[in-house]
């Protein structure tokens, strides 16, 4: 099977975009941390997670994205997620991420950043 | 011609005896405390003997080169010095220019004050290097500049002063060749020895990395086998059976059938985001903590958001567990459940082949402070039939990384509905076992199987 995972970063204007590829499971997981751990520790504020040619994701990989999340809300600044993919968006459906985290369908639409969705 | 191999022949044991001698020192258990730069007052005395005697060997094994006499009387007092630091280099220098001055002769005192100044100088360089280890060329390098200032003090300090040109001109070169070559053996030998010890060490420390894993995984699985039921109680009117098989690295599954009051029966199925001992650690809370919940509030979803505020109070670094639980009432049929971000359980109605979801009615747990999770109720009539699962059954891949499924899953359960809660849970294991062939499990596949009889 492939691990393949793809992670870019963008500096923007209104904050980090990190772009992810292919699947976050328990072995990949850990390369999203270091990445989001980094730019925490680095005093980036706001970060949008752009998971449009993300094909997968496990509980490990909620995780990460649950701690960054929790690590930027003790700092002041927020993570916001956009471009689900169905089979993603299922999997923060189920486990009722996508009350938790705010969920975008485009990284613009993110930047604009308007709460927590629904 | 002849006399001109005899010379190299001997020049040829020189080296060999080096070559000994510099392999049997650097074997030994001192030269150990010489590398790790912690020698004893006693094996400090030993390497001065040791190389001191070696600087006397140099001495009288000097001999004539193509016309010249050459000896490598200093070598022994440099090497100590390099390797072994200033004391044992004043040491062997001392005992080599001693025996040397006893000789007598026209460059008695510079020779000797050479040999003395090879093991000085050495321990300086060993000094300077701050404990990093001296490279080849560097120890070639000093042995070529030490025995350029041997010919330097000859010059200087002989008398008379013609014949210690004479004498410098024939044996500058060969000398200087032959400490130099001598040099390099002992330099060598020890840069092995160093990169040896590396690798050792290396490997050692990836071998204590890996018996570390290997306890990590054990105990990981040891605690998540500890917290699961022991064993199922029976129900009045259902026929209930679970299972959770661990994957090598353990994903904190688990599930529960929790005796309440009068004909109630809490069941519980969870996975713990994450792995090994985290996960495993995170489970025992969460289930010690479901447990109490459940015994505490006869209603689920205020059970499910006590568990979640008391979870997501000790949730470091984003842990969190999907969780479904449900109360049975076993005397009017009812399942009372709230779904904490669970896989949906699948409900199969005797007489239908749909299956009904038990979705969510809320977050993980520990994912978020402050939630509150809604109920749903289900009547469990005989034939019905719910498996609930972890997403490792959903999940298992094939080699072609297509997933079992939650469509397969319910394939087989169609096929296989009218057995019991245990050879259906036996049958979806062998469906997945089919399914994955030789890939690897790689997260805990836990299924709970509820029947009505």
């Amino acid at each position: 099977m492939t691990n393949a995972i793809g992670i870019s970063v963008h500096m923007g204007e209104d904050g980090a975009v990190v772009s992810v590829t292919g699947r976050i499971d328990a072995a990949s997981a850990s390369l999203l941390d270091t990445e989001l751990s980094g730019l925490i520790e680095g005093g980036e504020r706001t970060i949008i997670v752009d998971m449009g040619g993300l094909e997968y994701i496990s509980s490990s990989g909620l995780r990460v994205l649950l701690a960054a999340k929790k690590n930027l809300k003790k700092v002041g600044g927020d993570l916001a997620i956009a471009a689900l993919k169905p089979f993603v968006r299922e999997v923060f459906e189920i486990s009722g991420f996508l009350r938790i985290f705010s969920v975008h369908d485009t990284v613009e639409e993110a930047a604009r950043r308007k709460g927590p969705t629904g | 011609m002849n006399a001109e191999i005899q010379d190299l022949l001997v020049l040829l044991q020189m080296i060999c005896v080096i070559i000994v001698a510099a392999y049997f020192i650097t074997r030994t258990g001192i030269f150990t405390e010489v590398l790790e730069r912690r020698l004893s007052i006693r094996n400090r005395v030993y390497l001065i003997l040791f190389f001191g005697i070696l600087s006397i060997y140099g001495t009288l094994s000097g001999v004539e080169v193509l016309g010249a006499p050459i000896n490598v009387r200093d070598l022994g007092p440099m090497v100590a010095g390099i390797f072994c630091g200033p004391v044992v280099g004043l040491g062997a220098g001392l005992i080599g220019g001693a025996f040397r001055m006893g000789m007598g002769g026209f460059t008695a005192v510079p020779c000797s004050l050479s040999t003395l100044l090879a093991g000085l100088l050495g321990g300086a360089i060993y000094y300077a290097h701050r404990g990093r280890p001296v490279a080849v060329k560097t120890a070639v390098g000093f042995a070529v500049g030490m025995e350029v200032l041997h010919m330097g003090i000859v010059l200087a300090l002989a008398q008379p002063f013609d014949q210690a040109l004479a004498l410098v001109n024939g044996v500058a070169l060969p000398m200087t060749l032959a400490n130099a070559v001598g040099m390099f053996i002992f330099a060598k030998l020890i840069a092995n020895l160093l990169a040896e010890r590396q690798t050792k060490a290396e490997r050692d420390s990836y071998h204590d990395e890996l018996q570390r894993k290997k306890a990590e995984l054990q105990i990981a699985a040891d605690i998540q086998q500890t917290f699961l039921p022991k064993s199922i109680p029976p129900l009045k009117g259902f026929d209930l059976f679970a299972v959770s098989c661990p994957a090598r690295e353990v994903g904190g599954d688990f599930y529960d059938a929790i005796r309440l009051r009068q004909d109630h029966t809490g069941l519980v199925i969870a996975d713990v985001s994450g792995k090994s001992v985290s996960a495993a650690l995170y489970m025992a809370l969460s289930r010690t903590i479901i447990r109490a919940m459940a015994s505490w509030h006869p209603e689920v979803s205020l059970a499910l958001a006590d568990a979640n505020t008391m979870i997501e109070e000790q949730s470091d670094s984003g842990m969190f567990v999907t969780l479904f639980y449900g109360v049975l009432n076993e005397q009017n049929r009812t399942l009372t459940y709230a779904n904490a971000g669970h896989n949906p359980p699948l409900l199969l109605r005797a007489g239908s082949n749909d299956f009904v979801r038990l979705m969510p009615t809320g977050v993980a747990l520990g994912a978020a402070s402050d939630q509150e999770y809604g109920e749903a109720q289900v009547t469990l009539l005989p034939g019905d039939l719910l498996v609930l699962y972890t997403d490792g059954v959903t999940e298992a891949i094939n080699s072609k990384n297509e997933e079992f499924s939650e469509a397969r899953l319910m394939e087989t359960v169609l096929k296989v509905r009218g057995r019991s809660s245990q050879e259906i849970i036996r049958e979806i294991r062998d469906g997945i076992r089919d399914h994955a062939g030789d890939e690897p499990q790689f997260d805990d596949i836990t299924l709970m199987v509820l029947r009505g009889v």
